[in-house]
């Protein structure tokens, strides 16, 4: 019982058009839960969830922007800091794919060199209105040599399964240490700043 | 490996370790000899490491490398708190920035058996190892950092109430032995003591007391002694198993070894050791009790040996050193920041020892009588633990088995027969055995008379403990429970706010009209924070013509609060919003402390107004603004200010139609108008003047206020523009010529052509108001200080002006109202 923790933060953004789901993928995966009725965010939400992973717990906090146009100059200033970005397009939504490359523009423009990218076809489970070929989502994350899931928050396809896998390359990717101070206030839910710690 | 002695010293601000040679049982400052000293200075580093191929307990000795310098020495401290201080105290001096007291501890040999070196008396070092292989300072240095985490100890805390869900018990065999030895070494075999059973135990503890008798082992708390018992033991234990050493503890003569079936050492953890003397001064070694704390699978178990206060008066005495034994004995957990375990807080208790109860019945003839007879009920009756016991003065929750077998003090050493000596000790029961805890039952208590080397005879006795044994699968589950409960917790303090509204429309919006959108914020179970706060690259939360009221503050959970976003467009904004270059369009990020942020969007049309339009593109405006297309207006207002008339096909006005209706309206009307430019119009009135130069095609100015109003709207237009009538780039040599009418009016004349026109215009006007000013109170400095302020205005970027400055622009003025004669822009007026 007298099990260490080593424990550490990851910060995890999700990015997408407006309506393709993103926050339902953080419901599902945060309360394992889904809501049939949309409600746009407007605005920067977040949850935490603590997995473990090769012995490690690790805390996630995971942060659920709004998707609409006319945010987005908003949105990208909390791409700083942002350890893993996963973008969501709707797979019954063509424009929401054809949007992918101006969305991971924005990463590269506005997020940390190192992050890690991730691309999900969201609503997987509505078979009958895809337009977006999985082929065409494998695709697009083979060209840009990223990880690549369709999901389905409602049917609960790939979405735990997401998070993990992308929170393991932000493992495989971080130098183990030991816990220092440094990361003393994860407990208190701290460390949750956007861009406003930057100017102050 | 050799013994050293090390001690840590403090002088003149500066820290050192000294070791030094000892010859066995140092007693003088002459048995010690200082071998070498490590420097406490820039990269020197105390690292735990775990040497290779020992038994993984935690718990057991410490092995440190120090690295001072080149020097590096690998040294093994023994167990307990006093090495836990030693090494803190040696750390809290390597980190840097720590403010040093100034000890002027002297290295001295002698000083050093005082102070510190007692505390962490005698190690054994190693040949030094490579750095290389050690784990790094930051690693050693995160062990005795770890700063106190309320999470661990929640999910701990949560994982022990919910222990019942995922563990079951587990039977396991304890060995518990006693034997107080005289100070003599062994000579036989304990075999017959410690393996009589025919099936091996799992866990053994032995006890000893009196195990040296010398001054050295009183006064070093050295003693050859504790290597030679630990031998035996270790030979004597049962050969059915193979037993690794889990812990030795020893106080002086009072020694405590626990071993463990070595297959299921790896199911002992957090092992430690602590020791209470309750001697000469209530702290000496030669009386007291040492203690071994572990954790076997998920049950805690205490193991004390004591060895309490002799003379058969003396009970009260022994009372309170059990008492003190219980007070004193705190074990240290492996999470510093968790509090010092009592021996109370384990879920077992195995109490051994010479506690030196003895029988209330003193008559030695009686006592061996009723011995003789085999009736240990009567005698158990008289003795003094049983009494005290049953009185509830002592071990309260504590059992002892039946006892079957004859005292166990005192005897002839190598004989089972009583000593008879002068002092007559009665025969008593010693040497005793107790235990605490709900899933133990003893299957044997019994004493051991085929060992013949001391005074006493050792007992023992078997038990059957129920272990708390966990399902590693049922135990993940149960985590991951808790753990989810804690994330669920954590998600829900996360602080959170419904806003009544979020998306806010301002429709048709005038100039100077001040508008205001109201919204609630409902706040929800947490306490929070909330600030209106800066966008990216932006120095305010807000565009200029809105504010947020109150743009921060703090609501309590549950309550509400009335926002207000007031909207109002003034001189510094409304030029940009006539252009259409600036919209009204906004975002406001209203983010929680430790929390959300929402997005608040502003969004509305602003009407074009010939307030902050230039008088250039007034103009050329031949429809009022509202009128004219946008584009237009657009163009009009971005057009370069040009000296002479643009080359734009249709002729401009002299001067804005807009100024020429106020200007008239107070010229036809006003004249004589008390206190004109110096009372203020009422706010309805001043709109509609707005909206009637924004929309009239007509070029009278209805009368839609009062004079008051008018001359109020006439200042307010001529504060609104721009470009002030005097333009920006002659703000200077208008200053500079301000006593000189005729450099005036040359710099007058560099005006382009329509600020020149409103120039004399409003000069001309302003003259015929002091024809009146019988009537209207005005005069020459009244009417410069007010128009002098508007029409002579310092660019932006410019200081802004003292009193001297605006001094001359009103002298500027006062010269064009003061000069007789020929006005030009008499004419415009006439019109």
């Amino acid at each position: 019982m007298a099990k260490k923790t080593y424990d550490l933060l990851f910060k995890l953004l999700l990015i997408g058009d407006s309506g393709v789901g993103k926050t339902c993928v953080l419901f599902r995966f945060s309360d394992d839960a889904f809501n049939t009725t949309f409600i746009s965010t407007i605005g920067i939400d977040f949850k935490i969830k603590t997995v473990e992973l090769q012995g490690k717990k690790i805390k996630l906090q995971i942060w659920d922007t709004a998707g609409q146009e006319r945010f987005h100059t908003i949105t990208t200033s909390y791409y700083r800091g942002a350890m893993g970005i996963m973008l969501v397009y709707d797979i019954t939504n063509a424009k929401s794919f054809e949007n992918i490359s101006k969305w991971l523009r924005n990463i590269d423009e506005h997020a940390n060199e190192d992050v890690e990218r991730m691309l999900l076809g969201n609503k997987c489970d509505m078979e009958d209105k895809r337009v977006v070929p999985k082929a065409k989502g494998e695709q697009i994350a083979r060209e840009h040599g990223i990880r690549f899931f369709e999901t389905s928050a409602k049917a609960n396809i790939n979405i735990e399964k997401a998070f993990l896998t992308l929170a393991e390359d932000i493992l495989r990717k971080t130098p183990v240490k030991e816990p220092n101070s440094e990361n003393v206030d994860i407990s208190s839910g701290g460390g949750v700043t956007g861009w406003k710690s930057k100017c102050c | 490996m050799e013994s050293r002695l090390l001690s840590l010293v403090e002088s003149h601000g500066k820290s050192m370790i000294c070791l030094y040679t000892h010859r066995r049982m140092a007693i003088t400052a002459e048995d010690v000899c200082l071998d070498r000293i490590l420097l406490i200075q820039d990269g020197f580093t105390v690292e735990e490491v775990t040497p290779e191929n020992d038994l993984q307990i935690l718990g057991s000795d410490v092995t440190v490398q120090i690295t001072s310098g080149d020097a590096e020495l690998l040294v093994r401290l023994p167990f307990g708190s006093q090495t836990q201080m030693f090494l803190q105290e040696v750390r809290r001096r390597c980190s840097p920035g720590v403010a040093r007291s100034e000890d002027a501890t002297a290295v001295d040999p002698e000083q050093s058996t005082s102070g510190e070196a007692k505390t962490a008396s005698t190690y054994r070092d190693q040949k030094p190892k490579t750095a290389s292989e050690m784990p790094t300072s930051e690693q050693a240095q995160g062990l005795s950092t770890r700063p106190p985490w309320l999470r661990d100890t929640l999910i701990q805390s949560w994982l022990t109430q919910k222990e019942d869900s995922y563990t079951h018990l587990q039977s396991f065999r304890f060995f518990v032995g006693t034997y107080n030895v005289n100070g003599q070494s062994p000579q036989e075999s304990l075999q017959p003591w410690l393996s009589q059973d025919k099936e091996p135990p799992d866990v053994y503890c032995v006890g000893f007391q009196e195990l040296d008798l010398s001054k050295e082992a009183f006064f070093f708390n050295d003693t050859p002694k504790e290597e030679e018992w630990f031998k035996a033991v270790t030979k004597g234990l049962h050969p059915g198993a193979k037993y690794a050493k889990v812990k030795l503890v020893r106080l002086v003569g009072i020694l405590l070894l626990l071993y463990v079936r070595t297959e299921l050492a790896m199911n002992i953890s957090e092992v430690e050791a602590e020791t209470v003397g309750t001697g000469i001064m209530g702290r000496m070694g030669n009386k007291g009790g040492v203690g071994i704390r572990f954790q076997f699978h998920n049950t805690t178990v205490c193991v004390v040996n004591a060895h309490l206060a002799a003379h058969a008066e003396e009970y009260e005495r022994r009372n309170q050193e059990v008492q003190d034994i219980c007070a004193r004995m705190q074990f240290h957990q492996l999470e510093p920041s968790r509090p010092l375990l009592t021996i109370d807080g384990h879920d077992i208790v195995l109490w051994l020892g010479d506690l030196n109860y003895q029988l209330e019945e003193q008559d030695t003839e009686r006592v061996k009588k009723l011995i003789q007879a085999q009736d240990f009920q009567a005698l158990y009756r008289r003795d003094q633990l049983k009494i005290q016991m049953d009185a509830k003065v002592i071990f309260q929750d504590f059992r002892e088995g039946e006892i079957s077998f004859q005292p166990t003090y005192k005897y002839i050493p190598g004989s089972d027969d009583w000593d008879d000596s002068e002092k007559c000790h009665a025969p008593a029961w010693c040497d005793r055995i107790l235990w605490r805890g709900k899933t133990v039952s003893q299957l044997s208590y019994q004493s051991h008379t085929a060992l013949k080397n001391s005074d006493h005879k050792p007992v023992s006795a078997l038990f059957d403990v129920g272990i708390k044994v966990m399902d590693e699968k049922r135990y993940r589950k149960a985590f991951e429970e808790i753990v989810r409960s804690l994330d669920k917790m954590e998600n829900a303090s996360i602080p959170s706010v419904t806003l009544s509204k979020r998306e806010f429309l301002f429709k048709d919006v005038k100039y100077l009209q001040r508008r205001v959108e109201t919204f609630t914020i409902c706040n929800g179970p947490v306490p929070c924070q909330f600030e209106f706060i800066n966008k990216p690259d932006e120095d305010t939360y807000c565009k200029p013509w809105l504010i947020a009221k109150p743009s921060k503050g703090f609501l309590l959970p549950g309550s509400e609060l009335m926002m207000e976003l007031e909207l109002l467009v003034n001189k510094s904004t409304a030029t940009a919003l006539n252009s259409g270059e600036g919209k009204l369009e906004d975002i406001l990020v209203l983010h929680l402390d430790r929390g959300k942020d929402y997005f608040l969007s502003v969004s509305g049309n602003y009407l074009p107004s010939c307030f902050g339009c230039p008088i250039q593109a007034l103009c050329y405006m031949k429809e009022p603004i509202r009128e004219t297309l946008p584009k237009a207006v657009r163009e009009l207002t971005l057009m370069p200010l040009s000296t002479e008339d643009a080359f734009l096909e249709e002729k401009p006005l002299d001067i804005p139609k807009e100024l020429w209706m106020m200007v008239n309206h107070l010229y036809r009307n006003a004249c004589q108008q008390e206190d004109l430019f110096q009372q203020p119009g009422l706010r309805p009135e001043f709109d509609q003047i707005r909206d009637w130069l924004d929309t009239e095609t007509l070029d009278v100015l209805v009368p839609v206020g009062s004079n008051h109003a008018v001359a109020e709207a006439l200042l307010l237009f001529l504060e609104s523009l721009p470009e002030p009538v005097i333009c920006y780039k002659l703000y200077k040599s208008c200053l500079e010529c301000a006593n000189s009418y005729e450099m005036s009016s040359q710099v007058v004349a560099m005006l382009p052509k329509c600020h020149q026109n409103v120039f004399r215009y409003l000069v001309a006007f302003l003259r015929e108001l002091l024809k009146y000013s019988g009537k209207n109170h005005l005069d020459v400095n009244i009417l410069a200080t007010i128009f002098g302020g508007l029409l002579v205005r310092p660019p932006s970027g410019h200081t802004k002006p003292g009193t001297a400055e605006k001094q001359k622009a009103q002298q500027f003025i006062l010269q064009f109202l003061c000069q007789q004669g020929d006005v030009p822009g008499y004419r415009l007026l006439q019109r």
